[in-house]
């Protein structure tokens, strides 16, 4: 049972999204009484939220590793052209962490 | 002579066309050894390749020398493939070569078994082993060129299907010397937890059979495999599949595929959300109504509908006397004032009034005075009072030698009963 808390990380998003069809079809069937049914709705309801927050948990961001000084690796920002998808600043990105 | 002729400019061509156009002279491997070999600052590698009976000098151009995995050697038996070529100004031929390998194609073919019988063996091949993509990674780790095509389409698609996709790529050189260490290191550093990466795409875009061969090598199966993070085969190819998709958790037949796996289409995930959520609203919706009209068809019933029936009718006979009190105390009110004000003489009024109570409490005096039991007494008429007290109004009240109190206007006496008659004053016998 998931506890009450906000967008509970544990929770993958996968599991949330199977548990909020889980949900859907139980309230279909109509195999719940009017108790059961208020909970499992709002069970959905919240379920449903936290998929669409981990959806958009994440931010366009595309980087490239790079050997600093010293032979650390970084990573560092690049951008690309959103028609080809291709690397916007090529003359940085030559080469490999060899 | 014929007038007919040819310049010499003209005729080349012509050979050129000829041999261009003859499908066994071009796109073929040649087996030789290498002599005269000389690497030109330019960059384009000349050398002759030879047997026993005849010699062929050879051109390598640097845009397709520059993957060369090892370097061309005096002696050294080769094979090369290419096409044939005329250099015209000489008014010779040559082999424009695009790829120089030690071995055979066959040979090469036999080293890739062995080593992947070698760790079939090793259970590295194992499909128990392979785990499942995450549905939703958080950023996905990419080992490619960073100036090849794969990545660009990797790119392209995925934020096409998530558009706000994490992507971190490791660089990587994926043919020539140092490509199999270079992408076997890159799967290495995309599993570090301190990238967060939840999957990797490592693979390259199509290519030739040795353009390839990086990913059959060993150490970047063994990358493949021990890689902690789920990772995806991403080989462009046709036929023969690299031996890094065997040790993968998924493979897939180009980059853009791999994307594919990799992501999922974000708008599908919202919508599929959506829609449950949506069902899982009209469903309560539905149950709702369901409901109220199962209480509805319930309270409809006699029973049920008669209690609020008498409330309701109990409720509107309350109003409408409260309503009926209102007015008459109104007209009440009306009218007393209308009468108030029709007598001028007010006090003269309420002398009368007064003096017709005085009267009639005159009257209820007397008439108290003749209902009191003192008057009764004064007139000559006693009062029996039995031993308990109580009035005796009847010879059944009492028993012979009883004593009573008889009470007179002014005082009592005890007497003691010795007979009882039952005969009534007026000669009536009572009943009962």
């Amino acid at each position: 049972m998931e506890k009450k808390k906000k967008a509970s990380p544990a929770l993958s998003f996968e599991k949330a999204l199977e548990g909020l069809e889980e949900i859907a079809r139980r309230l279909e069937d109509g195999e719940l009484d009017l108790d059961e049914s208020i909970a499992e709705f709002e069970k959905g309801v919240r379920l449903a939220r936290i998929c669409h927050e981990k959806l958009d948990a994440a931010e366009k961001k595309i980087e490239i590793l790079q050997k600093a000084e010293g032979g650390r690796i970084e990573r560092r920002a690049v951008d690309t052209d959103e028609e080809t998808g291709e690397l916007d600043d090529d003359e940085d990105i030559q080469g490999t962490l060899l | 002579m014929n007038d007919r002729f040819y310049t010499i400019s003209e005729f080349t061509r012509l050979i050129k066309a000829t041999l261009t156009g003859t499908p066994e002279l071009n796109q073929v491997w040649l087996k030789g050894e290498i002599t005269n070999l000389t690497y030109h600052s330019s960059g384009h590698i000349y050398f002759t390749l030879k047997d026993e009976g005849a010699v062929i000098s050879s051109v390598f151009f640097k845009y397709a020398n520059r993957s060369m995995a090892f370097r061309l050697e005096e002696g050294m038996s080769v094979f090369a493939f290419g096409s044939v070529g005329l250099f015209e100004k000489r008014g010779s031929y040559q082999f424009t070569v695009s790829q120089v390998r030690l071995e055979g194609a066959g040979e090469l073919q036999k080293r890739i078994e062995q080593l992947k019988k070698k760790l079939l063996a090793e259970g590295l091949f194992d499909p128990a082993r392979r785990r499942r993509i995450p549905f939703l990674p958080r950023r996905i780790g990419v080992v490619t060129s960073p100036t090849g095509a794969a990545l660009r389409d990797i790119i392209k698609v995925a934020t096409r299907r998530f558009p706000n996709v994490e992507i971190l790529i490791a660089p990587a050189l994926v043919q020539g010397a140092g490509a199999a260490d270079s992408v076997a290191r890159g799967i290495e550093e995309l599993n570090d937890p301190s990238h967060g990466v939840d999957v990797i795409i490592a693979g390259r875009g199509g290519g030739s059979f040795e353009d390839l061969m990086p990913f059959s090598e060993e150490v970047v199966v063994r990358a493949f495999a021990n890689s902690r993070v789920p990772i995806i085969s991403a080989v462009g190819h046709q036929v023969d599949h690299p031996l890094c998709d065997d040790a993968a958790d998924a493979a897939a037949p180009t980059p853009s595929a791999a994307a594919e796996i990799a992501v999922p289409v974000k708008v599908d995930l919202q919508e599929r959300i959506d829609y449950c959520r949506a069902r899982a609203y009209s469903a309560m919706l539905s149950y709702v109504r369901e409901a109220t009209l199962r209480i509805d068809a319930a309270t409809s019933v006699r029973v049920f509908r008669t209690p609020r029936d008498i409330v309701e009718t109990r409720m509107a006979l309350v109003r409408e006397r409260e309503r009926g009190m209102i007015v008459a105390l109104e007209r009440r009110v009306a009218e007393k004032r209308r009468r108030f004000l029709s007598v001028p003489d007010v006090r003269r009024l309420a002398a009368a009034q007064v003096a017709r109570t005085e009267m009639r409490l005159a009257v209820a005096s007397e008439k108290l005075q003749k209902l009191s039991p003192l008057g009764t007494l004064r007139r000559g008429y006693a009062v029996a009072r039995g031993a308990d007290g109580k009035i005796v109004r009847s010879v059944k009240m009492v028993a012979v030698r009883d004593r009573i109190d008889v009470i007179l206007r002014d005082g009592a006496l005890t007497c003691t009963v010795d007979s009882i008659s039952r005969r009534v004053i007026g000669g009536k016998e009572e009943k009962g």
